[in-house]
């Protein structure tokens, strides 16, 4: 299926990586854990860059916040102490539903993010957390915010360029909740729908701030914007729940497949981000009125 | 080009094309046990361990598994004496056509290695990744609890996931 690729290339470092990628430019291709450039397919690619040997696979601590090496496998994210205590755990719970344990030991967060799949599980999770990836090429190091990562699906701001690494800036202090919700027919199943959700209360169990980010319903993963402000300042209620739900309903856009109707998905979009909403409501200690 | 790895316990070397998959490099090199299904790593019929982790070998290039070890089915019982794990499918019924056998082996070989008194639930995920259209599932589920019941009453070693050939001289490239 790949008999048309010249040369594998496996560096050793990052410097060593990035001089590939600017040499063979449109016709070299990185692979991290190849699961999707295998399943994908494409044929354009003349030379693949392997960045699994760059030491790019790490969890770190960073104050509040914390610090993932691109190429960290979904296995490692599930199992990792950090990860599994940072935000509720919500980035372990989603790395624990992408595929087998066979495609978990091999699938990246970089190639998760990078492959830019709407129903990406990392993806969801990371922009309720508001991360930034930190990219380089050959001459310089940026970071972007994976809110303006995405342009399309499977299309990204990305240019000859390498995910280094993602950042999870500081959460805020106090009581928070959070939760990571999939639709699927399986647990291990591509997202129907996926949905990332942070709530916080104040002093007076009101909603201080919340997040909501939607996958699988349009053409990249999207923050529920209005419904973030609708909720937020305000005691919970089913009546702003339900609110809450239209207003996610009205921000996503979803298609209809041969795996879901749009009708489905828009419907389930509102389902999960009420579900979500509970969630982080028991666990931040706001209580939900009639 | 060309990779250096262990198989089984052997070292190789193999001459590969840059864009080979492992699936087809190991079938190539007459390791038949590494069943090719679905090709788009839903199936699990191409699980192997790549230092004893289960991988799907068709999302694999055979150029990532250099300086590895790989274990297929083939190096499981090298000497001809079964593994609990495979006598365990036999008694109870686990294998029907067989076509997912060697890749549920070596994922429930993996776990066993991990956790050796897994409970059903942790059984039923390490085998989520491999499909069996004949079975049911439930026998095999039952095969890998009573391996590991047999595993450990017979007792310290534990269970390993390098190829019998090998072990106690495990080497470590790389
Ligand atoms: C059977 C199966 C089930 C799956 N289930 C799920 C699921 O439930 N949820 C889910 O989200 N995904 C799922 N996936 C998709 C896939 O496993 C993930 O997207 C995975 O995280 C991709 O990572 P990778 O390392 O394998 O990427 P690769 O296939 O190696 O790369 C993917 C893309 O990212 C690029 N890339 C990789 N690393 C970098 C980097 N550091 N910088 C820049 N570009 C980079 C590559 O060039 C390529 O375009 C599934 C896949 C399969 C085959
Ligand atoms: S053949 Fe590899 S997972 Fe089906
Ligand atoms: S025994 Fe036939 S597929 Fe499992």
């Amino acid at each position: 299926m790949f008999d048309h690729i010249e040369c594998f290339y496996r560096p050793g470092t990052l410097r060593e990586a990035l001089a590939l990628l600017q040499k063979t430019g449109r016709r070299g291709a990185i692979v991290a854990g190849a699961t999707d450039v295998v399943t994908r397919a494409d044929r354009s690619p003349r030379y693949f860059i392997d960045v699994t040997h760059l030491d790019l696979d790490y969890v770190r601590k960073n104050g509040r916040g914390c610090t993932i090496g691109a190429a960290t496998t979904m296995m490692a994210l599930e199992k990792s102490s950090i990860i599994r205590g940072f935000a509720g755990g919500i980035l372990a719970k989603a790395a624990a539903t992408c595929g087998s344990i066979q495609n978990r030991n091999m699938a990246t967060v970089g190639g998760n993010l990078a492959n830019a799949s709407p129903a990406a599980d990392s993806a969801v999770v990371l922009l309720a957390l508001d991360a930034h990836l930190v990219v380089a090429n050959s001459r310089r190091k940026h970071r972007i915010p994976l809110a303006e990562f995405y342009v399309g699906p499977h299309k990204t701001v990305l240019k000859s360029e390498l995910i280094v690494e993602i950042v999870i800036p500081a959460l805020p202090g106090g009581r928070s909740g959070w939760s990571f919700q999939k639709l699927g027919r399986t647990e291990t199943d591509i997202s129907l729908v996926n949905a990332a959700v942070g709530l916080q209360a104040d002093a007076h169990g009101r909603i201080k701030w919340s997040r909501i980010a939607m996958g699988a319903v349009g053409p990249m993963p999207v923050r529920a914007r209005a419904a973030e402000k609708l909720l937020a300042g305000n005691a919970l209620s089913e009546d702003l729940l339900a609110q809450a739900g239209e207003a996610v309903m009205n921000a996503v856009s979803p298609i209809s497949d041969g795996r879901a109707s749009a009708e489905y998905r828009r419907e389930m979009s509102a389902v999960l981000a009420r579900r979500a909403l509970r969630e982080c409501a028991a666990q931040a200690g706001i209580p939900i009125g009639n | 080009m060309q990779v250096m790895l262990t198989i089984n316990g052997e070292a190789k070397r193999l001459s590969i094309t840059p864009g080979d998959l492992l699936l087809d490099v190991l079938r190539r090199e007459c390791y038949f046990g590494v069943k090719r299904g679905c090709e788009t790593g839903e199936c699990g019929a191409c699980t192997v361990l790549v230092n004893g982790k289960p991988v799907n070998s068709c999302l694999m290039f055979a150029a990532q598994a250099e300086g590895t070890e790989i274990l297929t089915i083939e190096g499981v019982a090298p000497d001809g004496n079964l593994d609990p794990l495979q006598t365990a499918f036999l008694d109870h019924g686990a294998v029907q056509c067989g076509y997912c056998t060697p890749g549920m082996i070596l994922s429930a070989k993996a776990l066993l290695a991990e956790r050796p008194d897994p409970t059903d639930a942790e059984v039923r995920e390490a085998l989520a990744g491999n499909f069996c259209r004949c079975t049911g599932y439930l026998k095999p589920v039952e095969a890998v609890l009573a391996a590991a019941q047999a595993y450990r009453q017979a007792g310290s070693r534990g269970v390993s996931t390098k190829s019998g050939r090998s072990r106690g001289q495990a080497r470590k490239k790389r």
